[in-house]
Order: C-alpha cells, then sequence, then structure tokens
C-alpha cells in the first residue's frame, strides 16, 4: 500500500528542474542528431565554408558505426533518454529514472570518445557534434545529480 | 425502531456508498487514462512534427553565399581553363584542393568534363580555406605544375590523394612525389612551390573570389553567374544541359 502511494506521487527527492532540464536537454540533442542523421542521408551539404569547419567529420569514416551512422545512433539514444522521462513521468516508478539516469554514462563516453576523435585524430570540429557532446555531458551530470537526491531521500 | 429495518437502511447506505465509490475511482481511472493518452500522443506528435522539420530543413540547398545582386565573373588570361575557347558554356570553379566537398565534386566534374567537352570550358580557381592547412601548398603545387604545362593532371592527383596527404604533417614530399610521377622537372617544381609568382597566383585567385562573394568551396560560376551546388550528378548533368540548349 505505502508502495502503491509513493509510486503515483511526484517524486519529493528529485527535484522537477531536473526532470524539466533532462527533457529539454535531451530534447535538443534528439534534434541535433536527427539534423545531422538527415544531412548524413540527404549529402545536400556538399560545400566547405569560410565560417565553420566543414564536413569532414560527418564524412569521416568515423561517421558510421557497421553501415550505422553515429549520428543516427546519438538521435536513438536521445530519444530513447526523452521517452524515458515521459514514461516516469507517466507512471513514476522510481527505477525508470534511476535507469535513465546511469544510461547517461553511455552518451558521456560516447561523447568523450567522438570529442577525442574530432580533436586528435580528424583534427576538424564539427559544431553540430560539439552540441551533442554538451548536451551527453549536461545530460550525465543531471543524471549523476538526480542519483545523487535520490539516495539522499532514502 | 425495527432492527431489521434500520439493518436494510444500513445495507443500503453501505451499498449506495460503495457505488458512489466505484463510480468515482471509475471516473478517475477513465481521466486518467485519458490524460495518459493525451500526454502519448502529444509526445509523439511533437516529435513527429519535429523530426519532419528537421528533415525538410536539412534538405534544402544551403542559402548562404548567394548574393543579392549576382556579379557577373569573366575569364582571365591568368586562368587555368581546361576545353575549347569556342566553347558554348564555361564553368568555374572555386575550389580547395583539401576541402572534402571539392574532393567529392572532383569525380562528377571529371565526368560530365567527359561528356561534355567540346561544349564547355571549365576553368580552376584557387579559394584555399583557412581551416585547411595544407590546402594554400596544394594550391601551388598545382600552380607550380601549371608552369610545366601539367595542372590537370596535378590537380587530379590532388583530388584522388587529398585523403592522404591532408592528414600529414609534410605534404610536401608527396606533391613531389606526383610531380616525379609527371615527370616533371623536380628542381624547378621546388623552386616554383615556394616561388613569389606561385603564391601571388593563389592569392590573387583567392581575391577574387572574395570580390565576387565567394565564402565556400567549391562554389561555381556558370557562365559568369554564380549557381547553388548541384546535389548530385544528374542535377549538374541537366544545369549544364539547359545551359547549352539555351545558346544554341
Amino acid at each position: 500500500m505505502n508502495s502503491e502511494i509513493s509510486s503515483n506521487r511526484p517524486s519529493r527527492a528529485v527535484p522537477n528542474w531536473i526532470i524539466a532540464s533532462f527533457l529539454v536537454i535531451s530534447f535538443i540533442g534528439f534534434a541535433d542528431a536527427t539534423y545531422l542523421t538527415a544531412k548524413h542521408y540527404s549529402g545536400t551539404p556538399l560545400e566547405c565554408s569560410v565560417f565553420e569547419s566543414c564536413e569532414k567529420v560527418t564524412t569521416s569514416r568515423y561517421a558510421t558505426v557497421l553501415g550505422i551512422p553515429v549520428a543516427l545512433l546519438g538521435a536513438i539514444y536521445y530519444l530513447a533518454i526523452f521517452l524515458s522521462l515521459i514514461a516516469y513521468l507517466d507512471l513514476r516508478r522510481e527505477g525508470i529514472l534511476s535507469f535513465t539516469a546511469l544510461f547517461t554514462i553511455v552518451g558521456l563516453l560516447a561523447s568523450a570518445w567522438f570529442v577525442y576523435l574530432q580533436l586528435f585524430v580528424i583534427q576538424a570540429i564539427c559544431p553540430y557534434c560539439m552540441v551533442s557532446a554538451v548536451a551527453s555531458t549536461v545530460l550525465f551530470l543531471l543524471g549523476m545529480l538526480a542519483l545523487k537526491k535520490k539516495r539522499v531521500s532514502c | 425502531m425495527n432492527p431489521e429495518h434500520s439493518h436494510l437502511s444500513k445495507k443500503e447506505r453501505r451499498q449506495l456508498r460503495r457505488g458512489e465509490r466505484i463510480a468515482a475511482e471509475q471516473h478517475q481511472t477513465r481521466r486518467r487514462f485519458t490524460r495518459r493518452i493525451a500526454l502519448w500522443s502529444s509526445v509523439l506528435i511533437g516529435i513527429g512534427t519535429v523530426v519532419f522539420m528537421i528533415v525538410k530543413l536539412s534538405t534544402q540547398p544551403p542559402a548562404s553565399g548567394v548574393p543579392v545582386v549576382p556579379s557577373r565573373i569573366e575569364i582571365t588570361p591568368e586562368d587555368w581553363i581546361k576545353g575549347e575557347s569556342g566553347s558554348k558554356v564555361v564553368l568555374v570553379e572555386y575550389s580547395d584542393f583539401q576541402c572534402p566537398a571539392c574532393g567529392t565534386y572532383y569525380p562528377i566534374l571529371k565526368q560530365l568534363y567527359k561528356e561534355f567537352g567540346d561544349r564547355l570550358q571549365f576553368v580552376y580557381r584557387h579559394f584555399p580555406l583557412e581551416q585547411h592547412r595544407h590546402a594554400d601548398l596544394a594550391a601551388r603545387a598545382a600552380e607550380a605544375a601549371g608552369r610545366q604545362g601539367r595542372i590537370w593532371e596535378m590537380h587530379d592527383l590532388l583530388f584522388e590523394g587529398q585523403a592522404t596527404w591532408a592528414n600529414q604533417n609534410h605534404p610536401e614530399e608527396m606533391f613531389i612525389g606526383y610531380a616525379r610521377q609527371l615527370g616533371l622537372d623536380i628542381e624547378r617544381f621546388r623552386a616554383d612551390l615556394d616561388s613569389r609568382e606561385g603564391k601571388k597566383a593563389v592569392e590573387e585567385d583567392r581575391i577574387s573570389g572574395n570580390r565576387v562573394g565567394v565564402n565556400s568551396t567549391p562554389t561555381f560560376f556558370l557562365d559568369g553567374v554564380i549557381i547553388q551546388n548541384p546535389r548530385n550528378y544528374d542535377e549538374f548533368r541537366n544545369l549544364l544541359q539547359q545551359a547549352i540548349e539555351s545558346r544554341s
């Protein structure tokens, strides 16, 4: 009975602003990665601009893993985070939040690897990829913060 | 008071209360269900809309770099020109040997030249970008080869080897290797690679590009007028075809 009550009520331990930021950041990440995926498939951006680094990063051999564009994997990742947050808001199961928070480590590690590739291997920066890296890092920090708040409340 | 009656009425009251409670619960369940449907459908519709907009946005041709008043450009005696001078259409490319996008256009242009060679004059102009650290040197290598009459062969080798030399710290050696492959006078090539004339030729191309609003590579001018980069071979082919037909 007790668990039923707590599971139907908004989590008191994790502040709403964390949940809201989670939703906003994961959605930004999703939009960003979707844009990169669309660019990857449409193949339109056939130019290098004076103002920004060109398509070197998104056309390098590191841009795909087993033929799947990394951008698509990123889009799926952000979408999964976003939808699990919605599921948490719907079902109010604390487990969903904990799992999502832990899952952000995957994004952090992947982003760290891609930033490393951009800086030291490809030696070109792709602005949209950097937006994604920042989003992943912020998601990870939010995730850890959520876990900490929860633990304190237990 | 009749105990029987009071019992009945109590039971009735209880039943009534239970009925009310069940109705309230049902109502709440229904409301919660409606709310869940609303939540998930608005999330899905929102995501769908955003994806649709992003995909549409990203498949639009980039609108940058096209000046409001298109400036006409003319061929100069200093230009590297491929094709007969009596050709019907002239295609000028501002390009950067280290730019991957230019590398992507290279086979397309080569194929187009094969197809339209007798009706098309092709001009290559340098526009080495800041972010490509070997682009300027590569442009000078092409100039140096040009001084020995082999600009187009060097142009091809540079684009074909782009992925290799672009990642090297000292691509000079590879460029000299290309010169050797083309049977050029290596001493002269080396000297021309660092010559003032070579640097000046590249710089003049870049300045001329800045003047006509080039801010990305490759930028194409068809019969002197800037065009948006065609997305593939067929689009490019149709564009040239139309230009040729409109001339005849």
